[in-house]
């Protein structure tokens, strides 16, 4: 496999320096430089776009990538300074609707040539592709997937609930949990307490339970499904993954608690797919806990989509004008995509990828599935606790509403959904 | 310096100005670049609140929608209440332990070196790790109530992190651990420079030292009581980067202080111009405790000029 990729890209990158003889040029006039910050510092995220970098630089090209390390939000803080002086990195960390957004207050790269140099746009899910070419012309290119609704089970948790069945609906999930509680798991839910941890509860309830609803609600925004009864529901349903939480876990994130995990103190987590890759690199077993889709009442796959995506700021220099082209070939590469999902436990962007060979775990595997199952049956949705649907105003907004709920059990349902549809009024 | 023109009698002296010309740069050029900057930069803050600004600031106007729109969100009611209660509990709390540390320091005591550094010890900690390793003694599985529970009292309940009621009183909790150093200091030096000879002559009357105190060191410690109080009330305005760490406004967004509430809208949800406006609403609150106390200052010196 890696010749044949290696072959492809070769053909991609000739055709594309055939039909755009400036990028040719700039190519052989400088040797490509690229200045990229990203938040991505340390563990799994950190080792993989290092391993980029050491391919860009087997490419002959200098990288240079200052990480941010934190949540995404102090990436952007970096970005936006950088943009205000006049100095934006050639390309940098961005994803979502955001990219929209952001792309209004500085010139991008027109990716397009290259795009379809690579005949990329056919192997992307189209909402993916949709975010990343705002106004029709791409200008940003997703690097990987992950789902934030994974149900990680506890092997040894499952044991003492003497269950053997993955939970399909929800239903299903709320007899598990009531087992494991029974059969002497402390916390049937494990959990971490930060803002995005709440929000993914509620975003995976709400999908699991209707994605048209979500769909309508959360994507769309639309007055009539924010008020509408799955909402309620979905609420409910937090208030009891609220309940199996262990309530000590106060502001923790949610890697704090992976060992009671793996040891059966705590029996299920729904977190995305970069669970497993912080799980293996803090050196725990596959074997030790599985891996399989969020619930869904209606039994198919729900997808709430996060992907990690880079944008590209227009520069003068040629030397990062050739690092910019090289890097896009790089990040649209497959063999490149295999290379950082196995490093993070994510799955590729390019729908072509094979992930039967070595290399890849069963969970990368079922979650791959679960995305073209979920693509097929229009149940791939954007997530909200990750900033997919909207952009950080609203996003916030919402949170807001839903860490409160989770964290406050006198708040009923009712009155939560009447709460989340007047922040979103409030926000728009 | 002025030794420098007498020490070379053949040279004539050179004028008074030029002299002191190295003590004008040293002190008005740095204060003038600091006040430049504080100034022209609250002025730029004030300025965007009223712009409809997001991910960058851009011009327009908008009038006092941002302010209307952030005191109508729940998340700065809340903020400022805690504010209010954080504020009056750590300033009077801070002030009364520092005062009791210094009046026990002042006994004369063996180790009083020793013993007010490691009081003072917590001010060189930065908020960041106070707030880091306060959030692991309060958390309930890991902190006190389980070393508690571990010992035997299997009853005892501590969970004031986790409970968003009594949240608040644990960052009151850390920020008295933090700081009441530092009024112990400042109550000390009052302590010491009260005149012996008025303590001798109460002694001679025959006051006890519970008197002693009530009546005559205490009243005498106002003073520096009105300046701890401003301080640590300033402080408490901006506290930001210990509830951070401490319960990052939670639970929920139970311990919301304004600072963080700037922070998160112009930070996270890229709402330039409603940060802004948060911050001068900060800004206008730290101004009514300053501004006060600048007016009791300037009464205070007035009545010591009359004197």
């Amino acid at each position: 496999m890696p010749i044949t990729t290696t072959r492809r890209r070769l053909l991609a990158g000739s055709a594309a320096a055939l039909a755009f003889p400036h990028l040719a040029r700039a190519q052989g006039a400088a040797k490509p430089r690229l200045t990229a910050i990203s938040q991505w510092s340390a563990g799994s995220d950190g080792a993989a776009i290092t391993a980029l970098g050491k391919k860009f630089e087997e490419k002959g090209g200098v990288w240079q990538h200052s990480p941010v390390p934190g949540f995404t939000t102090e990436m952007m803080n970096k970005l936006r300074a950088q943009i205000m002086a006049g100095d934006p990195p050639a390309c940098s960390q961005l994803k979502g609707p955001e990219i929209a957004a952001w792309s209004k207050i500085a010139p991008t790269v027109n990716l397009d040539a290259l795009v379809a140099a690579a005949g990329y746009e056919k192997v992307v899910a189209p909402d993916l592709a949709k975010l990343h070419k705002p106004g029709g012309k791409w200008i940003a290119l997703p690097l990987q997937i992950y789902s934030t609704n994974m149900l990680f089970l506890s092997k040894r948790a499952m044991d003492k609930a003497k269950a053997d069945k993955v939970p399909v609906t929800w239903a299903d999930f709320n007899d598990l949990a009531e087992k494991m509680k029974a059969g002497g798991v402390a916390s049937p839910i494990a959990n971490g307490g930060t803002r995005p941890d709440d929000g993914q509860k509620f975003e995976a309830a709400l999908a699991g339970i209707s994605p048209l609803a979500y769909r309508a609600a959360i994507m769309n925004l639309e007055k009539k499904a924010l008020e509408g009864p799955e909402i309620k529901a979905a609420f409910a349903q937090v208030r009891k993954i609220a309940d199996w939480m262990d309530p000590n876990v106060g502001a923790q994130h949610f890697s704090t608690n992976l060992k009671r995990f793996i040891d059966g103190d705590m029996g299920m987590m729904i977190m995305g797919g970069w669970a497993q890759g912080v799980l293996r690199n803090a050196g725990f077993k596959l074997e030790d806990f599985m891996i399989a889709p969020g619930p869904s009442d209606n039994g198919k796959p729900v997808f709430l989509l996060n992907a990690d995506a880079f944008i590209f700021w227009q520069r003068k220099e040629a030397d990062l004008q050739a690092g910019q082209t090289l890097m896009a070939q790089l990040v649209m590469d497959p063999a490149i995509q295999t290379m950082y999902s196995q490093i993070t436990g994510s799955i590729p962007v390019r729908t072509d990828v094979d992930l039967s060979g070595e290399g890849w775990s069963e969970g990368q595997r079922t979650t791959s599935k679960a995305l073209k199952e979920a693509i097929a049956s229009n149940q791939a949705v954007l997530s909200m606790a990750h900033n997919m649907a909207q952009e950080n105003g609203m996003t916030a907004a919402m949170i807001d509403v839903i860490t409160e709920y989770v964290k406050n059990k006198t708040i009923k349902p009712e009155q939560a959904a009447t709460r989340l549809a007047e922040a979103v009024e409030g926000a728009r | 310096m002025s030794n420098a023109a007498t020490m070379r009698p053949g040279r004539p002296a050179l004028p008074e100005w030029v002299r002191r010309l190295p003590e004008y740069l040293t002190i008005w050029v740095p204060l003038l670049l600091s006040a430049a900057h504080l100034v022209s930069f609250s002025l730029w803050t004030i300025w965007i609140s009223f712009t409809p600004s997001t991910l960058v600031p851009v011009a327009g106007w908008v009038g006092l929608r941002n302010y209307t729109a952030v005191t109508a969100s729940r998340n700065w009611q809340i903020a400022f209440d805690n504010l209010l209660l954080f504020g009056s509990a750590f300033v009077l709390l801070s002030a009364a332990t520092g005062l009791i540390l210094a009046i026990l320091l002042d006994q004369r005591i063996r180790g009083e070196n020793v013993l007010r550094s490691i009081f003072l010890y917590p001010l060189a900690v930065s908020f960041v790790v106070t707030g880091t390793v306060w959030s692991w003694l309060l958390n309930p599985g890991l902190g006190i109530q389980k070393l508690v529970h571990d010992l035997g009292w299997t009853s005892f309940k501590f969970d004031w992190l986790i409970d968003r009621d009594m949240a608040i009183w644990t960052i009151v909790i850390a920020a008295i651990w933090q700081s009441c150093g530092f009024a112990m200091a400042l109550f000390l030096a009052g302590l010491r420079s009260v005149d012996p000879d008025i303590i001798k002559a109460a002694q001679i009357d025959g006051a006890g030292p519970v008197r002693t105190y009530r009546r005559i060191i205490l009243p005498s410690l106002w003073p520096i009581t009105v300046t701890v109080v401003v301080i640590q009330l300033q402080f408490a305005i901006s506290t930001f980067d210990l509830v951070r760490a401490l319960t990052n406004g939670g639970p929920g967004i139970a311990t919301q202080l304004p600072a963080l509430v700037v922070y998160d809208l112009m930070f996270q949800r890229s709402l330039l111009g409603r940060g802004a406006a948060a911050a001068v609403l900060m800004l206008l609150i730290l101004l009514a405790v300053l501004l006060p106390y600048a007016a009791w200052r300037y009464i205070q010196r007035r009545r010591g000029a009359h004197a």
